[in-house]
């Protein structure tokens, strides 16, 4: 395989709000933030909690075994963002978490066969280094 | 409820002259379509007060700027950021503000270089996107920049919960190419589609292939709106605004986590309430067609074809005219051309004043029409109609 030389797509901008689940990816681990008040996830992090609106949050460490199930996908055919012209057809899937069905996680499913992928299969978390310092979740197929 | 009880009336409608290169800006673009507007309502420029204009990330022109150009000063602008729902919610907002007393004639209008200029499908600067979009940040990493992989995310769920195929899909596409064929002003108008081609074209981002998606062109639109007793001293048949409902239901705007439910279930609801009127009394339509998947879902949602029998509605030609629910009868944006939703309403308003009487592209004397917007499945605006 030959090593990239430059990592030509978007890579995750951290903010204010976001840094505690890239700084986790980075380590390759799934941090998701949780409402103190309600006890519900919250994802895409934010500054308060959409669902009862209460501003203290805390956040919970999932660990890096991490299971899902495809909750809808698309096989895209066209790159829409640099990088993406080299992995055509790309797959992209929103993952509801077997650990928290409400939390549904967007990644690629790397590595498959897009004629492999439907609603409803079973998704391994697993984390790619793009920099020396940055790592992105990804989805690959659960082996069977 | 029933706030809106036909107390205000659209009176004019314009455009200009649609392509995929303007060579102008949406200034220019915009002034053609209020004068057109203006011209159609029997009005002139210093009868307006009150300017109202959507936008996407600054695509438009400002609603002062357009006054300047007219030569008015009205009493009222306003400019927001939107897409689709966004011709429904401004003129829920004119209504309040006639019914208040505080205005008496507004234009709304929508002007976007949206092939030359900014095309949404094309996509955008990642990084702009990453601070732009809530929740950005966990989208474009993946990939995922263009509508086309937004919505087609949410269409494949829906098709397997429901048991829509690609073929139903393109009954939707086939239905309003077919008008597209009847209007000169539609931009594919002389290019017909049947199945056999829809079903062969390779998908962009499945399921859509560009026949799935709606014409992104340069142009702009315009409609006044008037109070009713001010509509008697208009030179058009006004169309009296009989019902209204927005709506928004997810927490994110862009980052969707489900589609069993959306805004568009919950605007029905207060819709038909707002009008008085029930499904079944609808004789024309104009449903947000940025994709033919989203006229499935709003189908469902609106109380045309029940869940999981909206292949079959489409499938049985109730799309097209002597169908039960003619719609998009321009062509819609998948073939007439995309103004966010707008051009949409021109043509349904353009249907129940009858102006096409005579000729095959009228719906047979139609007086109650129905008009959804859609943003996506968290943001809904619809209103209803009548002649």
């Amino acid at each position: 395989m030959t090593k990239q030389t430059a990592y030509e797509k978007p890579i995750p901008l951290k903010t204010l709000d976001n840094h505690e689940y890239w700084d986790a990816a980075d380590r390759h681990e799934l941090k998701l933030q949780k409402c103190a008040e309600c006890s519900s996830f919250i994802h895409p992090p934010g500054p308060a909690c959409p669902t009862c609106g209460s501003p203290e949050t805390e956040w919970e460490l999932l660990g890096s075994d991490i299971s899902a199930t495809v909750y809808s996908y698309i096989v895209s055919y066209r790159p829409f963002l640099p990088g993406f012209q080299h992995e055509l057809p790309t797959v992209i899937t929103v993952a509801a978490l077997d650990a928290a069905p409400d939390v549904k996680i967007m990644a690629n499913i790397i590595g498959c066969d897009p004629a492999d992928v439907e609603i409803g299969v079973p998704l391994k978390m697993t984390w790619v280094d793009v920099t020396d310092d940055r790592a992105l979740p990804q989805w690959m197929l659960a082996r069977k | 409820m029933s706030t809106y009880s036909n107390q205000c009336a659209i009176v004019g409608v314009g455009e200009n002259q649609r392509s995929r290169k303007s060579g102008t800006t949406p200034l220019h673009m915009a002034l053609t379509a209020a004068r057109n507007a203006l011209t159609d309502a029997g009005l002139e420029a210093k009868d307006l007060d009150g300017i109202m204009n959507y936008s996407t990330g600054g695509d438009s022109c400002p609603s002062h700027e357009l006054a300047t150009y007219l030569g008015c000063h009205p009493k009222y602008v306003k400019d927001i950021s939107g897409g689709g729902s966004s011709t429904e919610l401004l003129i829920a907002d004119a209504v309040a503000l006639i019914e208040a007393g505080m205005l008496e004639t507004v234009l709304i209008y929508r002007s976007m270089n949206g092939s030359s200029g900014d095309k949404v499908g094309r996509g955008y600067d990642p990084d702009m996107l990453q601070s732009m979009l809530p929740g950005g940040s966990f989208i474009m990493p993946y990939g995922s920049a263009s509508p086309t992989q937004w919505f087609g995310m949410f269409a494949n769920r829906h098709m397997h919960e429901t048991g829509i195929t690609k073929e139903h899909l393109g009954h939707v596409c086939i239905s309003f190419y077919e008008h597209a064929q009847r209007n000169p002003n539609a931009f594919l108008n002389g290019k017909p589609l049947d199945m056999e081609t829809y079903l062969a074209t390779p998908d962009i981002s499945m399921p859509f292939n560009i026949h799935d998606c709606c014409v992104e062109l340069d142009e702009a639109n315009a409609i006044i709106v008037t109070s009713a007793s001010n509509a008697k001293n208009c030179k058009s048949k006004p169309v009296f605004i009989a019902g209204m409902a927005p709506r928004t239901t997810h927490s994110h705007v862009h980052y969707w986590t489900q589609v069993d439910e959306v805004a568009a279930d919950h605007a029905a609801a207060d819709l038909y309430k707002s009008a008085g009127v029930k499904p079944e009394d609808i004789q024309v339509a104009s449903i947000y067609d940025c994709f033919s998947w989203v006229v499935m879902r709003q189908l469902e949602a609106y109380g045309f074809a029940k869940r999981g029998e909206v292949g079959d509605f489409v499938a049985a030609g109730n799309l097209k005219m002597g169908g039960s629910l003619p719609s998009n009868t321009a062509g819609g944006m998948l073939s007439e051309g995309y103004t966010h939703g707008m051009n949409n309403v021109l043509e349904l308003v353009r249907q129940l004043r009858h102006d096409y009487k005579g000729t095959d592209r009228q719906v047979k004397d139609c007086e109650l029409g129905i008009s959804t917007g859609w943003a996506g499945p968290d943001i809904a605006g619809a209103m209803i109609l009548r002649n």
